[in-house]
Formats: C-alpha cells, sequence, structure tokens
C-alpha cells in the first residue's frame, strides 16, 4: 500500500496545492513550517523517496522524475516567498524606525542690513589689496580734527555738531578720518586700508538724520598716487555695486583734510539725470568725498611728504543700507523697528 | 549764494556760452549749483543760479567772486566797476578799537548833507531775489556792495550817535535791540560796536536800532570791517543770530576786499544819494596782510592729475584766476589774487590748476593696478566678522543699538571695573551716558519686539563699550548675545550651549565658568558667571533678573579685545590622524557643591595629559546632600586597552574590580 504513493504522486496538482498554502502564508515562520512539510527530513518528498527504493527499475524510471522535478520548482517558490516576506518584515521595521517632521520652522538669524551694505564693499575692496581697519569712537580732538588739518576754531567744524565727552579734548568722533590719522601714525606706509565705522554728530535724530550713523572710509598711502588712481578706485566700487551702466562724475570740492579735493557724484537712478524730488533736481546724487591726502596730514604723522603721497574718500552708509533694504527712516537701522522674519533670509546668489 | 546770470555777464563781457553751461561749468569746478530758475529782471529773461560755496571760499560769497571763476574758466577778461578817486574830508573820524585782538580792519567815514530816499526799482528787484526787503536808499546800497563784493558793511545816522564810535568787549550791556526790532539777551564777552552810552551793533552780525537809518538821515557813518571769524563765530552761534554779515564773516575773509569794496559803497553813495564825505577815511589795519609767494613746478598739476596738462596751460589757467604768476631764475612764483586766502600751498595750486583743466578729463575707466601690500587687518575685526556669522548660524539676529544709554542704566548693568563717561552736551537730554554694556540695546529690543509680538527673541550686537579707569577713557569691542526662552520652562543649558558652541567655533579651548564676583544688578546673582578661556577672563553669562515684563531671559558679553589676545596664543589642532580605536572608560566622583568641576577636569586633563586624550565629558551629574555626583566619561587614544585601564584606575584614584 505504501508504494502506491508515489506511484499516484500527481506533480502538478501537488504544486498547486503548494502554491495556494504560500500565498496564505505572512510569516517567515509559518512559511518555514509549510516548506518542512513538503521539503523536511520528514517531509512528502523524503516519504516518497523511502518508498521509491522499494520500486522496480522500470518504475523507478516513470515515478522519480516527476518528484525530482517538483522538489526543484517548489524550493523556488519557497526561496521566492521567503524572499518577499523578509521585505516586508524589514519594511515594518524601517517603518517602526521612521520619524515624521514638523510644520515648525526654524528660527535663522540675520545680519544687519549695515552689516551687509560694509561687506559688499569691503569685498571689492579686499579683491584690490585693501586691509580693514577701525578705531576708537571715543575720541581726543587730537585725531578728530587738527590731524585732519582742522585746526581749533576752523570754519570745517561749523559743519559738524560734536558731542563732546570732556571739551575740548574728548568726543565722539564725527568722521571715520580720525581712523586714517592714526593709521597715518600708527602703520609703516604704503599701505590701503577701507575704515567701516560709527561716528557721530550732535543731532536730534529725524526720519533723514541721526546723531549715530556710519561712513566708510578709504585710505591709499604709497610713493606715488594721482587722481587718474582715486577716480578709478571709486569708479570700480560703484561699478562692482551698481552695474557697469552706472554713469558718474567728479568735481571739486572743499574738505580740510585733503588737496586737491574731490565730490564723486552718481547719476540719479530714478530720473537719468533729467532731475527729480529724489536728486533735489539737480539729476545727479553725492555719493562722499575724496582727495589727495593733503601734505599736512602725511607731515603730521611723522612721514616725509616728499616721499609719501596718498588718497582718502568717504561714504556715507546708511543711505547705500536704505535703499538696498528699501528702509526710508534712518532711525530704523539703529531703532527698534528693525525686525526680521524668523524663517527667511535674502537669496545669496 | 544765489547770482542772476546777467550779473555775471555784465562783468565777464566776452562771456557767449549759455547760462546752463556756466552753471555746469561752475559744479564742476567746486561750486555745486544746487537751483536753478528761470527769472525776470529788469524786464528780461533771467537765471538765477544757487551756488554751494566751498567753506574755504568767501571771496565767492560775492557776485565778483563768482564772476571772477568764470571768467578764469573761459580764459576771459573781468570787467570791474571803476571807483574812480575819493576826496577825503578835513574832520577827524575819531573811532576807537578796543578789542586789538579780534579786529582785523576797520575801515569808516563820515558823510553828511545826504538825501535818503527809497530805492530805484532795480535795486529793490535785484535785492528781493536774495530774500532781502528793501528798507530805504542808503541801507540798500550797502546790502548791493556786500552781494557784489562779499563783504559787509554797516551805516549809522551820525546825528543818532553819543560820542566816539569803539569796537570793544562787551562788559555791561545786558542786551541789543536790534535794526528789525527783536531783543537780544547778551553774555558778555560779545565783540560789540557802540557809542559813549549805547551798544550799536554786534560786530560782523547785526546792527542795533539805535543808529538806525531812516528816510531823513542826513548825516551817516559807515563802516566796514574784517574781523576774527572765531569771534564772530562764537557770538553768533552763542546768541543763536545768523544773518547776511555772519555767514560771511565767520569765514576768513581777506582784509585787502576792503580797499575795494569801501571805496565801491562810498562811490554809490555819493552818485545815488548826493552828500558829502565829511571825515577822513579811517582805516585801521594794524597787521597788513602781504601777498604770498609761493613756489610753483608748472609740472606738478601733471604728476598729481596722472594726465598730462601741459605747463604752459598751467600756468595760464593761474593767470586766467587772477594769479600773479613771475619767473625768478628758474623757479616759478606765485602770488594769490586778494580775496583767495585758501591759497597757500603748492597744493592748493595744483587743485587750482587741476580743477579748471577739468576733473572731466582725467580717466576713471580703470582702477589703479593691484600693488601687494602687507594686510593690516586688525584681529578684532576679523574676529568679529566670524562672530557674526556663527551667531547668525546659531539662529541669532544681528542688531546694532543706541551707544548711549538713559541715566541709571549704567549702574543696572555694568559689571566692569571702571566709571561711567557721560556726554556735555548731547542733545538727546534722555540718554545723556555712553553704555558700558551691550545688554542696555539689546534690552530695549526685546521691550519693542514683545509689544509688536515677535516671537523668537534671539539677538547679538558687536559694538563699543565705554567708561573711565584711572582717569583714563576706556573702550573695547564688546559683543553682547541675548535670549528670550521661548518656552514656559528655563533655557538657562540651551542658551549656554550654544553661547559655547559659539566659542569653541571661534576656536577657544579650555572653557570654564565660575561664579562672577562682579555681578551687575540686572542679573540673577544665582545665575551669574565669569566665563575665562584658558584661566583668563573672556566674558559674562547670567540669567536676567525677573520683572513683570521678561522672565527667563539670558545675556552673554564678551570683550573681543580680550579674546583676540588669548586666540593669538591658542594652537589648536583638530584634525588628527585616528589609526586606533578610543578606549573609553567611565569614573564616578564625588565633589562638594562649592568645588569647581572645570577645575577637577582640568586637573585630570592635566594628569593623563593631552597627547592620550581624545575627549573628557560630564555624562551624568545629579545632587547628593552636600555633594554632587558626576560620571565622568574619557576616551583615550594612542593607548592600548590595557594600558589606557592602567592610566584611567591611576588618575581617578580607582581600585580594579
Amino acid at each position: 500500500m505504501e508504494s502506491q504513493k508515489a506511484k499516484k504522486f500527481n506533480k502538478e496538482k501537488t504544486l498547486k496545492e503548494v502554491k495556494e498554502k504560500i500565498s496564505q502564508v505572512s510569516s517567515f515562520k509559518k512559511l518555514k513550517e509549510i516548506e518542512k512539510e513538503y521539503l523536511g527530513k520528514k517531509g512528502l518528498i523524503k516519504d516518497l523517496f523511502k518508498e521509491i527504493k522499494s520500486l522496480t527499475e522500470e518504475e523507478k524510471r516513470r515515478v522519480i522524475p516527476p518528484i525530482q522535478s517538483f522538489q526543484k520548482e517548489a524550493s523556488l517558490l519557497f526561496e521566492d516567498k521567503e524572499k518577499e516576506i523578509k521585505k516586508e518584515e524589514f519594511n515594518e521595521e524601517l517603518l517602526r524606525q521612521s520619524e515624521k517632521i514638523k510644520a515648525k520652522k526654524p528660527k535663522i538669524g540675520h545680519l544687519h542690513p549695515i552689516t551687509q551694505t560694509i561687506r559688499l564693499l569691503n569685498k571689492v575692496f579686499i579683491e584690490m589689496g585693501y586691509s580693514i581697519m577701525d578705531g576708537p569712537e571715543l575720541e581726543n580732538d587730537e585725531y578728530c580734527f587738527r590731524r585732519l588739518n582742522v585746526p581749533p576754531n576752523h570754519p570745517a567744524r561749523d559743519m559738524q555738531d560734536t558731542i563732546y565727552v570732556e571739551s575740548p579734548k574728548f568726543l565722539l568722533r564725527t568722521q571715520t578720518s580720525s581712523i586714517e590719522a592714526r593709521a597715518l601714525e600708527k602703520y609703516k606706509p604704503p599701505f590701503k586700508i577701507v575704515c567701516p565705522g560709527r561716528v557721530y554728530r550732535n543731532e536730534k535724530p529725524n526720519k533723514s538724520n541721526h546723531f549715530v550713523f556710519h561712513h566708510y572710509q578709504g585710505v591709499v598711502v604709497m610713493k606715488k598716487v594721482t587722481l587718474k588712481d582715486l577716480f578709478g578706485t571709486i569708479e570700480h566700487l560703484f561699478k562692482a555695486i551698481y552695474g557697469p551702466q552706472v554713469e558718474i562724475r567728479f568735481r571739486n570740492k572743499y574738505y580740510p583734510e585733503v588737496e586737491p579735493g574731490v565730490g564723486p557724484d552718481m547719476i540719479c537712478f530714478k530720473c537719468r539725470g533729467k532731475g527729480c524730488v529724489l536728486c533735489k533736481k539737480v539729476g545727479w546724487i553725492e555719493m562722499g568725498g575724496a582727495g589727495i591726502i593733503h601734505p599736512n596730514l602725511i607731515e603730521m604723522a611723522g612721514l616725509d611728504k616728499n616721499k609719501w603721497m596718498g588718497f582718502a574718500f568717504g561714504l556715507g552708509l546708511d543711505r547705500w543700507a536704505m535703499a538696498k533694504y528699501n528702509i526710508s527712516d534712518i532711525r530704523t537701522l539703529l531703532g527698534d523697528d528693525l525686525a526680521y522674519k524668523y524663517y527667511e533670509n535674502e537669496n545669496t546668489l | 549764494m544765489k547770482i542772476l546770470y546777467s550779473d555775471i555777464k555784465k562783468l565777464v563781457p566776452g562771456l557767449k556760452v549759455s547760462s546752463s553751461k556756466v552753471a555746469q561749468a561752475l559744479t564742476l569746478t567746486g561750486f555745486m549749483v544746487d537751483s536753478f530758475e528761470k527769472v525776470r529782471y529788469q524786464g528780461k529773461e533771467d537765471y538765477l543760479m544757487g551756488l554751494e560755496v566751498r567753506q574755504n571760499r568767501p571771496d565767492c560769497l560775492s557776485i565778483a567772486g563768482v564772476a571772477r571763476e568764470v571768467a578764469g574758466y573761459y580764459g576771459l577778461p573781468l570787467k570791474m566797476p571803476s571807483n574812480g578817486s575819493l576826496k577825503e574830508g578835513k574832520n577827524k573820524l575819531s573811532i576807537e578799537i578796543e578789542a586789538k585782538d579780534f579786529v582785523k580792519r576797520v575801515v569808516a567815514v563820515k558823510f553828511n548833507q545826504v538825501e535818503n530816499k527809497e530805492s530805484p526799482k532795480w535795486l529793490k528787484e535785484f535785492l528781493s531775489f536774495y530774500g532781502i526787503h528793501s528798507i530805504n536808499l542808503l541801507v540798500d546800497l550797502s546790502n548791493y556792495v556786500m552781494l557784489f563784493t562779499g563783504y559787509p558793511s554797516h551805516l549809522f545816522d551820525g546825528d543818532k550817535l553819543k560820542g566816539n564810535l569803539s569796537w570793544s568787549l562787551n562788559k555791561n550791556f545786558k542786551e541789543i535791540v536790534t535794526l528789525d526790532g527783536s531783543e537780544i539777551k547778551l553774555n558778555k564777552k560779545e565783540l560789540v560796536i557802540k557809542d559813549d552810552e549805547s551798544v550799536l551793533g554786534l560786530a560782523g552780525i547785526v546792527g542795533g536800532r539805535l543808529g538806525k537809518i531812516e528816510k531823513e538821515t542826513k548825516t551817516v557813518v559807515m563802516e566796514m570791517a574784517v574781523y576774527d571769524h572765531v569771534i564772530v563765530m562764537r557770538d553768533s552761534r552763542n546768541l543763536n543770530v545768523i544773518t547776511e554779515a555772519s555767514n560771511r564773516l565767520t569765514k576768513n575773509l581777506d582784509p585787502r576786499g576792503i580797499d575795494f569794496a569801501s571805496k565801491y559803497l562810498i562811490s554809490l553813495i555819493l552818485e545815488n544819494c548826493k552828500g558829502k564825505i565829511d571825515s577822513n577815511i579811517f582805516d585801521y589795519y594794524p597787521k597788513k596782510e602781504t601777498a604770498k609767494e609761493i613756489i610753483f613746478d608748472p609740472e606738478s598739476p601733471s604728476k598729481f592729475a596722472g594726465i598730462d596738462i601741459p605747463k604752459d596751460k598751467a600756468v595760464k589757467i593761474l593767470k586766467d584766476l587772477s594769479f600773479d604768476v613771475k619767473s625768478k631764475g628758474k623757479k616759478t612764483i606765485v602770488t594769490p589774487p586778494v580775496g583767495r586766502t585758501d591759497v597757500s600751498l603748492k597744493e592748493d595750486l595744483i587743485e587750482e590748476v587741476v580743477r579748471i583743466y577739468g576733473y572731466d578729463k582725467i580717466p576713471s575707466s580703470s582702477p589703479p593696478e593691484v600693488k601687494v601690500v602687507e594686510n593690516i587687518t586688525p584681529e578684532n575685526i576679523i574676529l568679529s566678522e566670524k562672530a557674526r556669522d556663527v551667531l547668525c548660524s546659531l539662529g541669532f539676529d544681528e542688531v546694532l543699538s543706541w551707544p548711549v544709554t538713559k541715566e541709571g542704566e549704567n549702574e543696572f548693568v555694568n559689571y566692569l571695573d571702571w566709571e561711567k563717561v557721560v556726554t556735555e552736551n548731547s542733545i538727546n537730554e534722555d540718554y545723556p551716558e555712553l553704555r558700558q554694556s551691550t545688554i542696555t540695546g539689546l534690552l530695549s529690543r526685546f521691550y519693542e519686539y514683545s509689544k509688536k509680538n515677535i516671537e523668537y527673541v534671539k539677538i547679538f550686537e558687536t559694538g563699543k563699550v565705554f567708561g573711565k579707569a584711572k582717569g583714563e577713557y576706556k573702550e573695547h569691542d564688546a559683543l553682547g548675545i541675548f535670549l528670550k526662552a521661548s518656552s514656559q520652562k528655563g533655557e538657562m543649558n540651551s542658551f549656554k550651549s550654544s553661547v559655547e558652541t559659539f566659542l569653541r567655533l571661534i576656536g577657544l579651548s579650555d572653557i570654564s565658568y565660575k561664579k562672577s564676583k562682579n555681578n551687575p544688578e540686572i542679573a540673577n546673582p544665582f545665575s551669574c558667571w565669569s566665563i575665562e578661556s584658558k584661566d583668563k577672563k573672556i566674558g559674562i553669562l547670567y540669567k536676567l533678573r525677573p520683572n513683570k515684563e521678561i522672565k527667563d531671559a539670558y545675556f552673554a558679553e564678551f570683550n573681543i579685545d580680550e579674546m583676540v589676545k588669548i586666540l593669538k596664543k591658542t594652537k589648536n589642532k583638530p584634525a588628527i590622524e585616528l589609526d586606533q580605536k578610543l578606549v573609553v572608560l567611565d569614573a564616578n566622583i564625588e565633589l562638594k557643591k562649592e568645588d569647581i568641576i572645570y577645575d577637577f577636569l582640568k586637573e585630570i586633563k592635566d594628569k593623563i595629559g593631552t597627547k592620550y586624550i581624545w575627549s573628557i565629558n560630564i555624562i551624568d551629574e545629579f545632587p547628593v546632600k552636600e555633594k554632587i555626583k558626576y560620571t565622568i566619561r574619557v576616551s583615550y587614544k594612542n593607548l592600548s586597552d590595557k594600558d589606557a585601564k592602567e592610566v584611567h584606575l591611576k588618575t581617578f584614584n580607582l581600585k580594579e574590580k
């Protein structure tokens, strides 16, 4: 009776039966149980081969091939199903280990518009080999006035109402030119520096004037410099910031610390020189002051005025920053009205 | 300074260019034309230009001065009115100059039999362009000459004067009523013109009512003077009186110009008001200016400009501007014309040549070649820049605030060993002191943000703080960092973590926190630490004392200059070749509550030696009665398991379990 099982083995039917069982399985353990039932040590195939031993050679030739074929195909079925189950189980683990992201926006930090403007200008000058310099804000009149060729009671002081800490000697610097006076004394030429810094005037803050604001001073001391070098430097700066189409003119202007003195103007970007409210109908916007350093400054710093000369320029930073950031009131720059969106920054490109 | 185009043409008859071209030339050569108006004058079309006159060019606060500029620019002759000869009177004009230090020159003369009247239409119209009301012919002529020559004068009714005229520093007069009726309180020591009884005018500023010229005036005393401009400036400022006269006399006017200006006024009075010169022409001029002689190199303008300006062109420009140019051997000697007090050096002459030759002829299209010079940027600037970037990355916003504070604020926030600095004359009376800490501005920003419902207040500022120590003013670059906790629970450790991350990112190491000895009032004394790096104090960290408006706010402030000093000595090299596994061992220790864990860690570090330390961390701490238990984890490098264990046991005095 026993040998009847092997003789009656129907491969297709048994494979179908295996496939059906496998399809209902979702765990690895259950799959192994089924695999054991058919292909294990005490499984169906082993039983069949035990029977086969008692068969005739002819019977063997007929019965064995379908059993072997079944064994091969069933193994593949179990293998595939095993892979499938493993994949599902692994996904379950990933899901378990996965994390959700929250919608809360992180707070990011921001640089002040004045810092950004200073950096914009610094970049241009660093590429030209300049160093950056600062000096005391609580200055003495020696460096803020006398060393800049502004002797006591000179009319130039008429232009600046100074905040004194101990008059007439100690004051809050009215211009970053005081850094120039100190650099001339401290550093051995040749040197090229730019000096961004805070300056003070005794003014009640209003929409367009403040008692604290920012200057940007440039100083170059070499054996030989010319107005051509100065003009080239200033035009390069403006073109680097405003683009190659910018139009600049230079006119004669008076500052006690330079001789000759220069006033660079930029064509009004609103009316292109026709005259409008922004440029007070002049067509040009005053951008600061410049010139060849007065020989008295070189001499007062203890340098040989026949050996060294230089040029200097000064720009107001606040208006640049205000124009760039659409700030209409200068008080906002140093006041409590300046705020940043906590989640957004400027495009860095 | 305003000027009519027709007035320039009258003095420069050869001028053929348009008014707008003249305006452009004036702008480029140093007199910015900031208004340009089409007007009608004497029934004809004319142009009124508004010029910004350089501070050192008082000669151009006059029609004649500006016309001389235009003539010089176009190389045309200047045609000035001629005064003819004047016949002095026989009577001696008695004038005393007491304030000798302040009076450079006074010219005065007395007229009689004068017929004063209403001014002609042209003169009234002319003065109206300058915003000057016509008073009567005598007064209007005095104003006209001031506008024409730049020299203010004053006329007194001679019949009203009591005794001698004198110039002196005010001793007794308490007030003056001016020509327009305003009362001005005097403070003493003003430079005044007076007679034997009364004050008649503030010298260089305004005349008084007592000597006022009326239509009926028959006797006139005219004076024209130049003073030490500093005293006029001082009086004008102190008394807050600014007039056309003071606008000119607060500048360095050339006393020599009085020669022409006074004679011109005298001629006009005689011509238009009849009358006779009754007195001699009084002329007080003790220190006569001598014409300056400047050695000039005609090649020098080219050297300064960086372009070729022919030598003969340079000389011609100076001559066209009315400078006297002579040759003395091989030298060229230049003498500036009367009025040009701004020219005294060869560099001044170079400027004259270059500005007239034209700044527009100097090319500006290429920057100078990059000449390599030493980078002398100080480290505090480099560090401040780095600090800004790091703090931004840590989510802090940069603010800039007022470096001045309200009274009392410094006492509340200061922790440094210095006195406060108070300004003497700040127009912002509510903020008289210079800040001693950046917290004042940061806190003010926080309050404003709170009012505006802005959340996430994480802000910082780099800027100066000021003080006075041992009689000297001090300032240093400070960095203040402020955080207001966004949750209900305290965030001291999250703030400390940000601060320490910042410190480590800028390259500082061996950072430790000690109970601060100088707690500012604003700080919670139980949450206030002094921060050190390499045993040197670099700053402070504290939780703010709570009040109605603020709770759970934190602040740290650093002295950037001190950080620079430490960084200059610090040589951290964090990148290393690690070819062995680290050996990680823990140790449990107990310290008294008052002991400083950072001191203990330093001791451990010194015992082990930096060669073998990868890291030392406190991984746990909890208080037990009067002590604190710490679990310290040391990661050893360059040691085998056995050797590391041996070092560990020895270092922490442990026995092998």
